[in-house]
């Protein structure tokens, strides 16, 4: 009974097992129950409108000179954000803070850095108004828009009253609601396919958690669900220095003690594609990025394999859009 | 009598449109729609209700650390604004007994919800990094006790003291994070301060952990009370009671319309029976002046059986009439039939008489009286004759005047012989005439036979007299036509009478010659065409749609009937009879269409 071949399942023994598990789980291909939650599926929405939307997101005569889309700084190729620290207004002068992805968007509870808006809608009516980034007026926008007859037939078409500023702002935000970055390999996984990911990304999941990273880059967009103070545990503006007007964050909305340098936690999805990092755009890398959340926010000092392991896992959050990996 | 029937309809109308009206707003009014409204909005404040109600329980899940997906506290939020945008939507449905007090109530709502919100919100950002600390702690205190766990036994036991109230303050912190007082704070922080300068103790490679706990710990001092204290507030806002304060005012609200719904159903029951009423009382009259319809339809039907009867009775007296005139008609043809023969046989007669005067009047002054006288003169000479004859004077003269004698008489007896003669063809004419006549009478309906020349011919004898007398030309215009059947006697009255008339018509002429053209043809196979044109006055056109009407005539002595009867003759025979002028002056022209029917051979 102590000799070795008895204590340990043969090597045929242990491939069955593993294959009966496997095949098992393929069958079931159960998801699991993460705190981390898989993208729901692209919303189908009116289709003239999404359509318009698209049309508008690329649209230069949104801004003031005819110079800036939506996607000047929104490059869908490029993260849905700018690789640019700073994107630059319509007059090339560069804005204060970092552009956000717009993919996903729409899954964030609030809009803007300091979370200052609570619809897509809002957001783009600021934007556009925006004297550092658009520099427009919506009169100006819906009277240019009138005049060009593809946009008159084509919103006469998606909307009973035709050219307004509310319907330019709704036909981006349900283009913007179909800007979705399904299938990444962590949402395979978190929908069963545990496969898909490797043994170190597996590792890095695991330590993102442990660190406490999940506290507040959760559910479904892995952040974007709440606000929280850029130095937690640590001054990061006092170690950073040069401190501007931006820094405040929800100050600047609420002139309230408690919101200096609070932001909105971005959304971690696609991370790995949308450098550089932070509304200051201080961290030109994920792993600047990551030990700068170590440091300040979780006050924890990790590993040197934890931190690769944390950004390999950081990695399969990139999604696809158009079938295309980001 | 119209205008006011128009009128009577548009009240009617009016009023029909009128009782609709009321009736639909009645109808309106009572409908229970607007508790169904109160209904639904009170069902969605219910559902945010609940929707609240969950997100308390999901705000208690983080703060137990049940659930690190801080996504169930933002959902609830955004289906409670477009719940509550729904119920807003819905607002002009409703109609509130107090507006102000509703309006109130809908804004101490708002803002309880922002204000909420906004707690949630700070809740979220507190809680996630007290449960991170409060999670990392044992770990932090693991990691301090593996550095002691790697001192030899000697320091160990040297540190221990210290090992000791960094495991108190650990526990004091867990305490803490149950229950949260000031004395626990100040023993944390007592402990914390403690921990600081046995730090300073420690050897090197305690100094990272030993920063690391006590920041985290320093965390939690700091952040569980602001927890709490959220928590609290958020424990504090009445939103149940403000959703129950808005169902309160929507049950109000609906009592009030349920009322005023229950006065309309009254209304409507009372509306709705005046209607019955006047319907009962239009049906009670509908049903009378339907009984007064069948009543007088009746009478009608009577009235109109009656009137039948008469129409029949009329009918027949009118086919009698027409009978009588058809009999009185041809009686009168044959009257003027009789008056044509008269006249003509009187014309006659007079040559008679003439021939009859001269004979008489040739006979008394006749040279046979002359031969009594020479005869009287020889037997006064009985004897001496010779000499008488030879030396008397009277006597040498005699036979010189006898052989006069015997020419004067040869001459006489031959005038008498010619007048005789003419005496005998003068009777034999009239014995025609009436044998023409009298082959004419007896109006049988019979057909037969008939030469229509020869008919028209005797029509022309029969007014020749007449004819002869006016200085009237006839144009004889005959194309060969068969024989063929026909009622002799009415084709013969027709003829006589229109060749009259057109005589009569000619009679006032005297700047053109009076002529008669008579056509005879055969209009195609069926129909025979017998014309008696006249130069005369013609027929004005007034005149022209009566020419044929009993009792019409522009003769003086004329009794207008002759054209009638003709025409009637006409029809008897399925013949027609058309009369044609250009107008007064034109002169006319008769056309008599008879069928055309060969006479068999």
């Amino acid at each position: 009974m102590s000799n070795t071949p008895l204590r340990y399942p043969s090597a045929p023994v242990i491939s069955l097992v593993s294959g009966v598990w496997l095949g098992s789980c393929a069958v079931f291909a159960a998801p699991l129950d993460e705190p981390l939650k898989p993208l729901p599926a692209t919303p189908v929405l009116d289709a003239s409108r999404v359509e318009l939307g698209r049309r508008l997101f690329n649209e230069t005569r949104l801004s003031i000179n005819n110079t800036l889309s939506c996607a000047s700084c929104h490059h869908l190729d490029k993260g849905g954000a700018d690789d640019k620290p700073f994107s630059l207004g319509f007059d090339g002068k560069p804005v204060a803070l970092n552009t956000p992805t717009v993919f996903n968007a729409s899954l964030n509870f609030k809009q803007f850095w300091s979370a200052r808006v609570d619809t897509l809608e809002a957001q783009i009516q600021q934007v556009v108004t925006s004297p550092a980034e658009m520099g427009n007026d919506w009169k100006t926008v819906v009277a240019t828009l009138a005049a060009a007859p593809e946009y008159q037939r084509a919103f006469s078409l998606a909307y009973p009253d035709g050219v307004t500023a509310a319907n330019v702002q709704n036909a981006l935000a349900t283009y913007e609601r179909t800007l979705i970055t399904p299938n990444s390999r962590f949402d395979q996984y978190l929908l069963g396919n545990t496969d898909v990911l490797s043994y170190d990304e597996k590792q890095g999941y695991l330590r993102f958690k442990e660190y406490g990273c999940i506290a507040c880059h959760q559910g479904v967009n892995i952040g974007g669900n709440m606000y929280q103070k850029f130095g937690v545990i640590k001054d990061y503006f006092e170690a950073r220095g040069n401190p501007i007007e931006a820094d405040l964050g929800r100050y600047l909305v609420t002139l309230d003690e408690d919101d200096r340098h609070v932001f909105k936690v971005p959304s971690l999805r696609n991370v790995a594609v949308t450098a550089p990092y932070f509304h200051d755009s201080s961290a030109k890398t994920l792993e600047e990025a990551v030990d700068v959340m170590f440091e300040y926010q979780l006050g924890r000092t990790p590993s040197a394999d934890d931190k690769t392991r944390i950004t390999l896992f950081l990695k399969t959050l990139t999604g696809e859009w158009e079938g295309k990996p980001l | 009598m119209k205008l006011s029937r128009r009128s009577s309809l548009s009240l009617l109308g009016a009023i029909t449109l009128v009782l609709a009206s009321i009736l639909v707003f009645l109808y309106v009014k009572s409908s229970s729609e607007q508790s169904t409204t109160y209904t639904q909005s009170r069902d969605l404040i219910r559902h945010i209700k609940q929707l609240n109600a969950q997100w308390d329980s999901e705000v208690l899940k983080a703060r137990i650390a049940l659930t690190h997906n801080y996504d169930p506290l933002v959902a609830p939020l955004n289906e409670m604004n477009s719940l509550w945008a729904e119920l807003e939507a819905r607002e002009s449905l409703h109609q509130h007994t107090d507006p102000g007090n509703w309006q109130a109530v809908q804004n101490n709502y708002r803002e309880a919800v922002q204000e909420k919100a906004r707690l949630v919100d700070q809740f979220k950002s507190h809680n996630a990094l007290l449960r991170n600390s409060l999670a990392f702690l044992p770990t932090a205190e693991d990691d301090i006790q593996a550095q002691f766990g790697l001192l030899d036994a000697n320091k160990r036991l040297q540190l221990q003291n210290i090992a000791t109230d960094t495991y108190d303050l650990l526990l004091s912190s867990l305490e803490f994070a149950l229950v949260t007082s000031d004395d626990k704070a100040a023993e944390i922080l007592v402990g914390l301060n403690k921990l600081t300068i046995n730090k300073e103790l420690l050897p090197e490679d305690f100094q990272a952990p030993v920063e690391i706990l006590s920041k985290h710990i320093a965390l939690i001092l700091r952040e569980q009370p602001l927890v709490n204290g959220v928590l609290e507030r958020i424990a504090a806002i009445p939103l149940p009671e403000q959703l129950d304060d808005l169902t309160n005012q929507l049950n109000q609200d609906q009592r009030v319309a349920d009322l005023s719904d229950q006065k309309y159903h009254r209304y409507l029951l009372v509306f709705s029976t005046l209607l019955m009423l006047v319907l009962v009382y239009l049906a009670i009259r509908l049903l009378r002046s339907f009984a007064e319809i069948n009543r007088v339809n009746r009478a009608l039907q009577t009235a109109n059986e009656g009137l039948e009867q008469r129409v029949e009775e009329r009918t027949r007296e009118l086919r009698d009439a027409q009978s009588e005139l058809l009999d009185s008609a041809r009686q009168a043809g044959m009257a003027e039939i009789a008056t044509n023969v008269l006249h003509n046989v009187g014309n006659v007669l007079n040559s008679v008489n003439v021939s009859a005067d001269l004979v008489t009047r040739k006979l008394r002054a006749s040279k046979a009286l002359g031969l009594g006288k020479a005869m009287q003169m020889i037997n006064e000479h009985p004897h001496d004759l010779g000499a008488f004859l030879m030396e008397d004077e009277k006597g040498k003269l005699l036979p010189g005047y006898l052989n006069q004698l015997v020419d004067a008489i040869a001459v006489e007896q031959q005038g008498m012989a010619e007048e005789l003669a003419q005496l005998t063809k003068s009777v034999d004419h009239i014995k025609d005439i009436v044998s023409t006549q009298q082959s004419y009478a007896g109006a049988s309906k019979l057909l037969e036979p008939v030469h229509i020349s020869a008919m028209v011919e005797d029509a022309l004898r029969m007014n020749s007299g007449a004819l002869s007398r006016h200085h009237v030309t006839v144009v004889k215009d005959y194309h060969p036509v068969p024989e063929v059947m026909a009622d002799k006697h009415r084709l013969l009255l027709i003829l006589v009478n229109l060749i009259s008339n057109a005589k009569y018509a000619m009679s006032n002429l005297s700047d053109r010659p009076r002529q008669i053209t008579l056509t005879v043809r055969a209009l195609d196979d069926d129909t025979l065409q017998i014309s008696v044109k006249d130069e005369g006055e013609g027929i004005p056109a007034e005149n022209m749609t009566r020419i044929f009407t009993h009792g019409f005539t522009t003769r003086k002595e004329g009794h207008g009937f002759g054209l009638h009867s003709c025409a009637l003759a006409a029809i008897e025979m399925n013949g027609r009879l058309t009369a044609h002028s250009d107008g007064p002056g034109q002169g006319a022209l008769f056309t008599l269409y008879i069928p055309l029917e060969r006479a068999e051979n």
